[in-house]
């Protein structure tokens, strides 16, 4: 795909493929262009030319509800909750694809619409459990901490019961026993739901620890693609690195 | 136990006004009710949403003047002509809907601003429908023979029972009605999908919700809510005039909701009693105040006075309280301990 900003190529014919199942890293420099890829995979941005197949799906056009619906979900560099909605409801909406309760419905608190509340409720109890945000369902997320709403950002993107998650740097900001715990859930996702997950980051230990295969991007270009030993050593990824810090 | 309590005392109060106070009060009173329907309703769309609206006294005047037309033009039963008003003015928002599913916040406020000046026009121009200049007279509802007017007489308790006190209660139950409707849209699957494209329209979107479809819905609630209290207001008034339906109705509205507090059915009640209570009080003891004065007597009128008495309230709502009287009345509330605390209402919060 390629992305134009008036004047400015954020990402230029890059291209590569997520295999079904593994986590797949996206690195480069501030602004290589890896968040841009994200908006155009959720729909968020159209690319200026290129296309995007999720399956059989063809993402392209789509609106970024439709890419929802299709099981794509994502977070936030940036955190992007509702601050005085309390992390249960923030979950819930998570759930949205999933239920069907419409102004009606809900206007009339239809029995339809009440256990279909319950049920999803439940289930979202049960994801904040794995994420460990149990205790916090009831707090507004604004009051909570940072890293905390890191992970709540985490916990609604599974809370889509998604086939394909994409992290945009799921750990910048966090300190080091945040940044382990983060970690250790990413690959928790990985191994009990089996979700082929995207992720941006730039902690490289992080993301040679965790990456089954790595695309590496330098001022909108794919500059390396290949497992994270091979990328590591690459002259071209070093250069821009070392280049830059 | 204490909360069913509380709901017995405002049940009783509420049944108790019509044998204590008077027309004036209650007339008062009914105005209360049907602005709060109405400020029910630019809160799901403006505070719940985020998404401003200028136009909302337009709605309003489609459910006065659809009532009077679909009763008296069309002879249509009062009920029917009252539903299908409410549904007429669901119908408008829904016209407008392409442009409110599309426009975002203050781009839609300046948007709605044409269906102001739109209906005004309309509403002087269209004579056989609208009445013009004077309006136009409202037949009193009349629900299975049991017409909500002075006339036949109604004694109840040495206390005659016309017109508005028989209003009081089919007031009361609408309001009750409205209120219970919209806070189960807000706690509901709808309500997490306005608030998240209230707070950030892009994880509404990626988080699957049809941002276009919920915005262009909210707009047609809200506009459904001011054409009930349009028909209200046309049932206590008895008369539509075209002037009310004007821009400073509308702003009266949008200061409701600040004023009570954004996003939450309770803002908007304790905001349209506030608004539709203090111009009454000053008419009521204008003489008793400095500076106020009868109205056409010189000095500041009583209306006047209250405008700029609730303009400055706005101005010290948004700038000390945050949440609006109901954050306030919550805080006081945390602070006696003996009283239950409710659980804080993280749904009202202020448009951005
Ligand atoms: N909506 C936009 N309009 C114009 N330019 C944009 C827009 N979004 C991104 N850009 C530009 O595209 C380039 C790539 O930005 P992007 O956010 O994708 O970088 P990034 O790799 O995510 O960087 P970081 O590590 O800092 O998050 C930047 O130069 C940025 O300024
Ligand atoms: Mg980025």
């Amino acid at each position: 795909m390629t992305v134009r900003f008036a004047g400015l190529t954020a990402l230029d014919a890059v291209s590569f493929t997520v295999e079904p199942g593994t986590v797949h890293a996206v690195i480069g420099p501030n602004g290589a262009g890896k968040s841009t890829c994200f908006n155009v995979l959720s729909g968020v941005y159209r690319a200026t030319t290129g296309s995007v197949r999720f399956g059989t799906a063809e993402l392209t056009s789509l609106r970024p509800h439709e890419v929802a619906a299709l099981g794509v979900a994502r977070t936030f560099q940036n955190i992007a909750l509702s601050p005085r909605l309390p992390v249960r409801d923030n979950l819930l909406l998570g759930r949205h694809r999933l239920t069907r309760a419409g102004f009606v419905a809900s206007g009339l608190r239809l029995p339809g619409a009440r256990r279909e509340e319950r049920a999803h409720l439940a289930r979202v109890a049960e994801i904040a459990e794995f994420v460990g945000l149990g205790a916090h369902l009831a707090s507004p997320v604004g009051l909570l901490p940072y890293g905390v709403q890191k992970r709540v950002e985490l916990a609604r993107a599974l809370a889509m019961e998604p086939k394909l998650l994409l992290l945009d740097e799921p750990v910048a900001g966090m300190n080091s026993g945040e940044r382990v715990e983060m970690a250790e859930l990413i690959v928790s996702v990985k191994r009990s739901l089996g979700i082929s997950i995207l992720l941006v980051e730039h902690d490289m230990g992080m993301v040679m620890r965790l990456a089954d295969r790595v695309t590496v991007l330098d001022f909108g270009k794919r500059i390396a693609d290949g497992p994270p030993d091979e990328v590591r050593a690459d002259p071209k990824v070093i250069g821009a690195y070392l280049g830059e810090s | 136990m204490s909360r069913l309590i509380t709901w017995a005392a405002v049940l009783v109060a509420f049944v108790a006004v019509p044998f204590y106070l008077e027309g004036f009060w209650l007339q008062t009173g009914l105005f209360a009710m049907s602005a709060a329907v109405g400020a029910i309703g630019i809160n799901l769309l403006t505070g719940a949403t985020g998404q401003l609206s200028m136009g909302h006294a337009f709605f309003l005047a489609v459910g006065a003047y659809a009532y009077v037309s679909f009763s008296d033009d069309l002879g249509l039963p009062t009920p029917i002509a009252a539903v299908l008003a409410v549904l007429l003015a669901g119908v408008a928002g829904g016209l407008f809907s392409p442009i409110a599913g599309r426009l975002r916040g203050a781009y839609l406020g300046i948007a709605t601003l044409a269906l102001i000046f739109g209906g005004q026009h309309l509403l002087f121009n269209v004579e056989h429908v609208t009445g013009g200049f004077n309006g136009r007279a409202v037949p009193p509802l009349e629900i299975f023979g049991f017409a909500f007017a002075d006339a036949p007489e109604l004694i109840l308790m040495n206390v005659p029972f016309g017109a508005l006190e028989r209003l009081w209660f089919l007031g009361g139950a609408l309001l009750l009605l409205a209120a219970l409707f919209a806070r189960g849209v807000l706690r509901g699957r709808p309500g997490r999908a306005m608030n998240t494209i209230r707070d950030h329209e892009i994880a509404a979107g990626v988080m699957g919700v049809p941002v276009t479809r919920y915005r262009a819905g909210a707009f047609v609630l809200s506009s459904m809510y001011g054409g009930l209290a349009g028909v209200m207001l046309a049932l206590v008034f008895q008369r539509t005039v075209p002037d009310y339906f004007g821009i400073l109705l509308s702003l009266d509205y949008l200061a409701m909701i600040v004023i009570g507090g954004l996003g939450s059915v309770g803002g908007a009640v304790i905001g349209a009693v506030f608004v539709s209570l203090l111009p009454q009080l000053l008419t009521r003891y204008s003489d008793a105040l400095p500076l106020v004065s009868a109205p056409g007597s010189g000095g500041v009128s009583p209306a006047e006075a209250a405008r700029l008495l609730y303009g400055a309230a706005v101005v010290g709502v948004v700038l000390f309280l945050p949440g609006g009287l109901l954050g306030l009345l919550r805080s006081l509330r945390l602070r006696l301990p003996s009283l239950p605390t409710p659980l804080p209402d993280t749904r009202s919060s202020h448009v951005s």
